[in-house]
């Protein structure tokens, strides 16, 4: 039997802050491989390193020390410029704020990343609706982030980390601004895109709940990776509410 | 051009704050442009058609002396002069104070043909310059002069001289067409009108105008004929005539250093006004910069589009400030060209409104680079966490 397919590879991933000749280490030998089409949550306490390990996978962060591979290339050997340009082709970002754009509307926001490629305007076009379909938000592309509600935000924020494609979802506490009901519904579409659409997805949250919804719960404390727990209880996976894929 | 609709969206995210920014640049540029066009219409003012090869004698002391007409014989006696005419300011005003011009009291004999650029000889038919030298009450005025008064050839125009406190009335011989609006802008009659009206002017003028044979004669000349009047009782100064203008401009005040300051002071006002516009509303989208960074927008795309918007911003505020300085200028000119001769040929020049965008791109850049630059490098990590 052939082995899986590796999305992410850690091996004795290290990084450090400086405060003037202080080192402050956060995150010490942390070894890990993510499965292609893998779903894990990262989880642990305030100040334990998980937004700094999801930064460091994501390529928005560089270590301080050890090998960290995703989607196939060693990230420490990229320079700023190719690593922006393998962001844009490899990793969807879901922030807890929804980070869109407030000029832009819903379907120029989704828009945004594909403008990194050499797509035409009519690729783009067919790309986005299909993205905004997804997380059944056609009615509202032309509304600005400002017209929507928090969920519907969040929504678009998913539209537009999946509109290129990419291998890989990072997620910063998604549902951290959205009320239970909302919350749930970006929680059930992030398991359709894993599941349906084969989307490796690395989530970090404080929410048990949410973190019930990946299929490996991975536990960091004062920046060692502490255990990883496989989650054998999630809940089914419903209908995406009012349609979708 | 995919991103020019994410830099406009950008620049008119704040549309009050972008509105005022680009109305302040607006009036700065207005300014720029219209000091810097009125410096270059009074520095024109300074060289006229003949002027070259023009000098001017006159009291030592003032110009507003007047010197003895016999030392025209002297003048007379000169190989290298080609020609010369007496001159005297005459102030006089037509109908109302207000209807004020330039004129002067001239010998009709010579007038013509020293200032033949600037009357625009040829053109005149022979008969009005006949009459004109024949006429003991002829008057030579420019067209943009007349057209303002409505006067024809042959009519009478009464003008009263505080200065002399005489009113003469004078016939229309001539109206010529010049090279220049300011040209046209002048009355000249002869000068004997004036010495037999006022007694102290009887064989005095206010200055003799010298026409050289060769612009290279004149220093020596100069030289010359204030060396001949030293020690008399009334000595000369004998300068050429665009040194001689540049003097009459100087009583002005140093006007271009005055402008110059000024351009100085609003040039750097707009640039503290438009980098900080352009550093808030570049500061106030440094979690939205840090997305599209993470997104996979690469530093040095960050960098344009925040440039692009920074541009865009001063253009906008420089085309505006041409165009108001445009519609001023025309209206300057009308308004200000009854009143003042030479402001008739006040218009933006082509170098003055490239200065302009110059000047406003240079601002753009200058203003946008710093922050643009910060913003563009800024961790990620940091721009993300910054709410």
């Amino acid at each position: 039997m052939a082995a899986p397919e590796v999305t992410v590879r850690l091996k004795g991933l290290a990084k450090s802050y400086w405060r003037g000749s202080l080192e402050i280490p956060v995150l010490t030998g942390i070894d890990l491989e993510i499965p292609k089409g893998g779903y894990y949550a990262l989880m642990g306490p305030s100040g334990s390193g998980k937004t700094t390990l999801l930064n460091l996978i994501a390529g928005i962060d560089r270590p301080t020390g050890g090998e960290l591979e995703v989607c196939g290339h060693a990230l420490n050997a990229l320079d700023d410029d190719e690593l922006a340009g393998w962001r844009s082709r490899n990793v969807g970002f879901i922030f807890q704020n929804y980070n869109l754009i407030p000029v832009l509307d819903a379907f120029e926001n989704v828009e945004l990343p594909l403008l990194l490629s050499d797509m035409s305007r009519g690729e783009r076009r067919d790309r986005v609706e299909r993205a905004l379909r997804l997380v059944n938000l056609t009615d509202r592309m032309r509304n600005y982030p400002r017209q929507l509600s928090g969920g519907q935000e969040q929504r678009v924020a998913i539209a537009r980390a999946i509109v290129h494609d990419p291998e890989l979802l990072v997620a910063d506490e998604p549902t951290g601004a959205l009320d239970a009901r909302n919350a749930e519904e970006a929680l059930v579409l992030l398991e359709h895109l894993n599941q349906e659409l084969g989307k490796t997805i690395v989530l970090v949250t404080h929410d048990p709940k949410a973190a019930q919804h990946a299929r490996f719960q991975i536990h960091l404390e004062k920046g060692v990776l502490d255990r990883t727990i496989e989650v054998h209880d999630r809940p089914g996976l419903p209908r995406i509410p009012g349609g979708g894929a | 051009m995919k991103f020019l609709s994410l830099v406009l969206r950008s620049l008119f995210r704040s549309k009050r704050r972008t509105v005022l920014t680009v109305l302040s640049l607006a009036v700065s540029v207005f300014l720029i442009a219209l000091l810097q066009s009125l410096l270059g219409t009074m520095d024109s003012l300074t060289v006229s058609g003949g002027s070259g090869t023009r000098l001017v004698v006159q009291d030592k002391a003032s110009f507003t002396n007047v010197i003895p007409q016999s030392y025209a014989n002297f003048l007379r006696s000169q190989p290298e002069i080609e020609n010369f005419t007496a001159f005297q300011w005459f102030g006089g005003e037509y109908q109302d104070p207000r209807n004020f011009f330039a004129n002067f009291a001239v010998e009709p004999e010579t007038y013509l043909d020293v200032y033949r650029e600037e009357c625009n000889l040829p053109s005149i038919p022979p008969g009005q310059v006949r009459d004109f030298k024949r006429d003991g009450n002829a008057c030579i005025v420019g067209q943009e002069l007349a057209d303002r008064f409505g006067w024809k050839l042959g009519d009478v125009v009464p003008l009263r001289s505080s200065i002399f406190n005489i009113t003469l009335r004078l016939n229309v011989r001539i109206i010529f067409k010049g090279k220049r609006k300011s040209d046209e802008m002048y009355l000249a009659f002869n000068i004997r009108q004036l010495q037999e009206a006022v007694p102290w002017m009887k064989g005095r003028v206010g200055a003799f105008t010298v026409r050289a044979r060769n612009a290279a004669d004149i220093p020596r000349l100069c030289d010359r004929i204030d060396r001949n009047f030293a020690n008399s009782a009334q000595e000369t100064l004998s300068i050429t005539e665009n040194a001689f203008n540049l003097n009459m401009m100087k009583m002005l005040g140093d006007y271009s250093t005055m402008v110059h300051s000024i351009t100085g002071a609003v040039l750097m006002a707009i640039l503290i006004v438009t980098a900080n516009t352009m550093a808030m509303a570049i500061r106030e989208r440094t979690t939205q910069i840090s997305t599209m960074r993470a997104l996979g927008f690469r530093s040095s795309q960050i960098l344009s589009l925040l440039m692009a918007e920074g541009l865009l911003l001063s253009l906008m505020g420089s085309g505006l400030g041409i165009v108001m300085a445009i519609l001023a200028a025309d209206v300057a000119a009308k308004v200000g060209g009854s009143i003042l001769p030479w402001m008739a040929d006040f218009i933006i020049t082509g170098e003055t409104l490239l200065l302009c965008v110059l000047i406003t791109l240079a601002l753009g850049l200058l203003s946008t680079f710093a922050p643009a630059y910060r913003a563009s490098r800024r961790p990620i990590t940091d721009g993300l966490r910054a709410l």
